[in-house]
């Protein structure tokens, strides 16, 4: 009686132990598709991102461009039209990320002028860096083109399901001539339905 | 809260965990106390998961086992034991409030987003309005209650609820969407969102001078003649509004707070399944009192304007209730007819005193559940005037409490200027666009 009693006691214990740990955590694949609802997720800014490196990458104009010199680029901005908050500038650092990669662009960060302003500053006017290894103003090289785009989104949803359609699309304009050199999109549909029976 | 201490407010609110049922709504007090208090970033993150709560909802099943469970305990008790949920007027109160959170926090993009968010609320009311009335009116029927009898018992609210055609189409949510949109640039989006402001409050001065405005800066010919013949606003008026170099004002005023739900007794006749009728005690909610509507007057460089009403959520609030009466009652006939059985019951094997306890219990656990987001204002109402350039100060007054606004005018500002007038006393805060 009092080895069943001490059993039954261990193995309660057991069991309230293991049902203390609420969550489980895991490390997944970064490239896997993700389904948690339907809004914008990693999956489409990879898809979108992979996308529209390759074909400017590939594109015929470019490739005239690109063919005696490696032009400079700078993006402007996303404009995010959709109902959703979404961090566009991580799309465009995923996409200039791929170009850079592929040794045909160069480019220049509009973000972060104020901050080489300062350390330009710092080194010519603070007087703690030798004159001779201190870096000059008015030497940086401009940008000749432009990247921007929109990513815009049409939701329907009924009783049974909803539907979301996104909209990514990207160009590139000469700044000097204001030609757009460039132009794509991409388009993403995710459809979700509400399931008859759950929790 | 009337005295503007909104810190003690805060403190006295209860503090629920996500299981609770009133969660959601005590995410939305959170978020409106803290944007009466200027705290932005607190307010987005209350209503942020009022918002997420919501979406939980929208998206669960169709047949939730989990709101089984809660129906059942709502069934012995009252409709207090379910989760709050949030009527549509007061999911288009939080996107706009959402949207003036991060309008003041200098992120254009986010609030449009927000906007477009309250839009689609909108349109999804739109879908459900008629067809959930018409269900509710049914299922009263079967249940063996006349629905005339509920409307003659229950007390007239139709001078609160006005003229509204229905319980959730906010002008204010479109105005406030035309202004940012206009803000950002984007003209045809602005001109399609105050038409829909003017569609709902067709009197308001300033919709219809905007309406105008852009029907000429976007040369929309057709429409022009055709507001021209119906509205009173002269086009000499519009080219004064467009100064060289000065910018303009858009001032919303928020006025009172929205009154509390009460609760109210009524006998009503059900066909119980005996085959007789009995009179049974039901417990609803109602507004009983209406709330005062003061105008505010704005004086700049010797010109006053007037401010103009552009919704009432006093109205809406009461006319949702309205709505919602049949599904209210459907619930209590149930639930009331519920209890009875367990009533009889407890009297056949209990004797009196089961008799006497059952009766107890049903007295004791009807009660009306008069939830709903009580600090919101009662109404609200809009001024824009054009400013010169410098520096200009707008003096604003209620009748009781007069407050300064100095505002720095550049070429083509546009200054938010959000005054809140509890208890009479004027508060205000402002954000600059360029």
């Amino acid at each position: 009686m009092k080895k069943l009693l001490l059993i039954s006691t261990i193995a309660s214990a057991v069991i309230i132990a293991g049902c203390s740990q609420r969550t489980v955590v895991q490390y997944g694949d970064e490239k896997a598709v993700e389904t948690t609802d339907i809004n914008f997720g990693s999956t489409d800014l990879q898809k979108v991102a992979a996308n529209m490196a390759n074909s400017l990458i590939n594109s015929p104009v470019v490739g005239t461009m690109t063919q005696n010199k490696r032009p400079i680029l700078f993006v402007e901005r996303i404009k995010n039209k959709t109902s959703e908050h979404i961090d566009t500038e991580s799309v465009t650092d995923s996409l200039s990320t791929k170009l850079l990669q592929s040794g045909k662009f160069r480019f220049v960060d509009m973000t972060r002028v104020d901050a080489v302003k300062k350390q330009i500053d710092f080194q010519q006017e603070s007087g703690m860096v030798d004159a001779t290894k201190a870096i000059q103003f008015g030497k940086q090289v401009g940008a000749e083109y432009m990247l921007y785009g929109n990513l815009s989104s049409i939701v329907k949803s009924n009783q049974d399901k909803s539907d979301v359609y996104y909209k990514f699309t990207l160009r590139l304009m000469d700044l000097e001539s204001g030609l757009v050199e460039w132009a794509d999109e991409t388009e993403i549909r995710k459809t979700s339905e509400k399931k008859t029976i759950g929790w | 809260m009337l005295s503007g201490n909104y810190v003690v407010a805060l403190d006295k609110l209860p503090d629920y965990n996500e299981r609770h049922n009133s969660y959601v709504l005590s995410q939305l007090e959170n978020g409106r106390l803290y944007y009466l208090m200027g705290n932005w970033e607190q307010s987005q993150q209350s209503l942020e998961v009022a918002y997420e709560e919501v979406e939980k909802q929208r998206r669960a099943a169709k047949y939730q086992l989990s709101r089984g469970v809660q129906n059942v305990g709502a069934v012995l008790s009252n409709d207090s034991a379910l989760d709050y949920k949030i009527p549509a007027y007061e999911q288009g109160m939080l996107h706009t409030y959402q949207a003036l959170n991060f309008a003041f926090q200098g992120d254009l993009s986010a609030s449009l987003v927000e906007v477009r968010r309250a839009n689609l609320v909108q349109e999804q009311a739109l879908r459900d309005n008629q067809q959930s009335i018409d269900n509710a009116k049914n299922t009263l029927i079967n249940e063996g209650l006349d629905v005339t009898k509920l409307y003659s018992a229950y007390p007239d609210m139709s001078g609160i609820v006005g003229g509204i055609k229905n319980n959730f189409q906010n002008a204010f949510t479109f105005y406030l969407s035309g202004v940012l949109y206009e803000i950002n640039g984007d003209l045809n989006d602005a001109y399609i969102d105050y038409k829909k402001a003017l569609e709902i409050s067709p009197d308001n001065k300033y919709i219809q001078r905007d309406v105008l405005r852009l029907a000429y800066a976007l040369h929309m010919q057709d429409e022009l003649a055709l507001f021209k013949n119906e509205l009173d606003v002269s086009l000499t008026e519009i080219s004064k509004s467009e100064m060289s170099d000065g910018g303009e004002a858009i001032v919303i005023v928020e006025q009172n707070m929205v009154a509390s739900r009460q609760s109210v007794s009524l006998n009503l006749p059900v066909y119980t399944r005996h085959s007789d009728i009995r009179f049974f005690s039901f417990s609803l909610p109602v507004y009983r009192q209406n709330t005062v509507s003061t105008s505010l007057t704005l004086t700049n460089n010797g010109q006053s304007h007037e401010s103009q009403d552009i919704v009432q959520l006093q109205s809406l609030a009461a006319k949702s209730l309205v709505d919602e009466l049949p599904w209210l009652l459907s619930r209590q006939v149930v639930r009331v007819v519920a209890k009875e059985e367990l009533r009889r019951k407890m009297a056949k094997e209990g004797g009196d005193l089961g008799n006497i306890i059952a009766s107890i219990y049903n007295v004791t656990t009807e009660k009306a559940d008069t939830r709903s987001w009580s600090t919101l204002p009662a109404n609200v109402k809009v001024i824009r005037v054009p400013l010169k350039h410098g520096s200009q100060i707008l003096s604003l007054s209620n009748g009781r409490d007069v407050t300064n606004v100095e505002l720095d005018v550049t070429k083509n500002s546009r200054h938010l200027v959000n005054v809140i007038d509890i208890g009479g006393k004027l508060q205000t805060r402002q954000t600059v666009y360029f």
